[in-house]
């Protein structure tokens, strides 16, 4: 699949997703107008690429500053799907990463990797 | 309009701790351009970032309501797109040594008893159970709307941490305006 490479805008996030290197990114503020129309296809492309995987690894990467509540239930799907990716047999790591002064922001990491099994979860605080 | 009808008007938000307002219709590029004057002068105020961060979000949530549901709108084709506008009052000021997001809209009457319920529900939660509730409506597990408030009341009332207030008021048969006022 073609790398997908987003850069950031005041209210969508930088995407960079290399299907060939499997690590996927997602960076800056999020809180789009339409949520669906601007996750929908990355989020169907991403989740083709992991179902395709077979013993295989991807590594995905939030580096957000900030994000809205519709965005937060596109994270959390994306949580699941990745969980899912993982108890297949696939070697999925996910990093949140976070202003360490940033408690909110702390917390809803921790909220979405509380159900994860299978997959490695990292918190990344950042000085 | 003279001068003196413009102060008036100023004097009066200035008494209720008024540091931004804007009443009239509002787009995604009206939230992002006022989110962006409020996060400049609470820096400039060297604002706790924690309660800076809080502010924003619940600004975002706040007026993103009031363009997805103000029920009073001015809908119409344009040469090269559709517009859909929305009106509402968005007020971000201080108070007893906190701040506070004010905004108002309208909406149908019908929905008045809903909302008031769902608002009630989780003006009652702790931390604790805010948390719990916001994770059951980002599984999917509560639909959307079954407790009368999305996952967007429940996040201004997670960064509120002073409280939420709100109130509504008949303006005529169909519709009712709507106040929600988040303290931090």
């Amino acid at each position: 699949m073609e790398s997908i490479k987003l850069e950031p805008t005041k209210r969508t996030p930088g995407i960079d997703f290399n299907f060939s290197a499997g690590t996927f990114a997602i960076s800056g503020e999020s809180y789009p107008e339409d949520v669906n129309k601007f996750f929908g296809p990355l989020i169907e492309q991403l989740e083709q690429h992991l179902q395709s995987l077979s013993g295989g690894s991807a590594t995905v990467t939030f580096d957000l500053i900030y994000f809205n509540s519709t965005t937060a239930k596109i994270l959390m799907g994306l949580f699941e799907t990745l969980e899912e990716a993982a108890a297949a047999g696939n070697a999925i790591t996910i990093a949140w990463s976070y202003a360490a002064d940033d408690s909110n922001m702390e917390e809803l990491g921790q909220e979405f990797a509380e159900d994860l099994v299978h997959a490695n979860f990292a918190m990344v605080p950042k000085s | 309009m003279r001068a003196k009808d413009i102060l008036d008007l100023r004097e009066g938000l200035m008494r209720g701790g008024v540091l931004f307002c804007y009443c009239g219709y509002v787009t995604e590029e009206v939230l992002s351009s006022i989110g962006d004057a409020i996060r400049d002068k609470l820096a400039l105020e060297n604002t706790e970032q924690q309660v800076s961060r809080g502010l924003f979000a619940v600004f975002v949530e706040q007026v993103q309501n009031i363009i997805r549901y103000s029920a009073e709108k001015q809908e119409g084709a344009l040469e090269d797109r559709a517009v859909d506008l929305r009106h509402g009052v968005l007020a971000v000021g201080r108070s007893d040594g906190g701040y506070y997001v004010s905004c108002g809209n309208a909406i149908a009457n019908g929905d008045v008893p809903r909302l008031r319920d769902g608002l009630s529900h989780i003006q009652g939660l702790d931390r604790k159970e805010l948390k719990a509730l916001h994770k059951e409506i980002l599984k999917g597990k509560t639909p959307e709307g079954s407790k009368g408030a999305g996952v967007g009341f429940i996040d201004i009332a997670r960064l509120a941490t002073r409280g939420i207030e709100f109130d509504f008021m008949e303006l005529d048969q169909q519709l009712s305006y709507f106040v929600l006022k988040a303290n931090l």
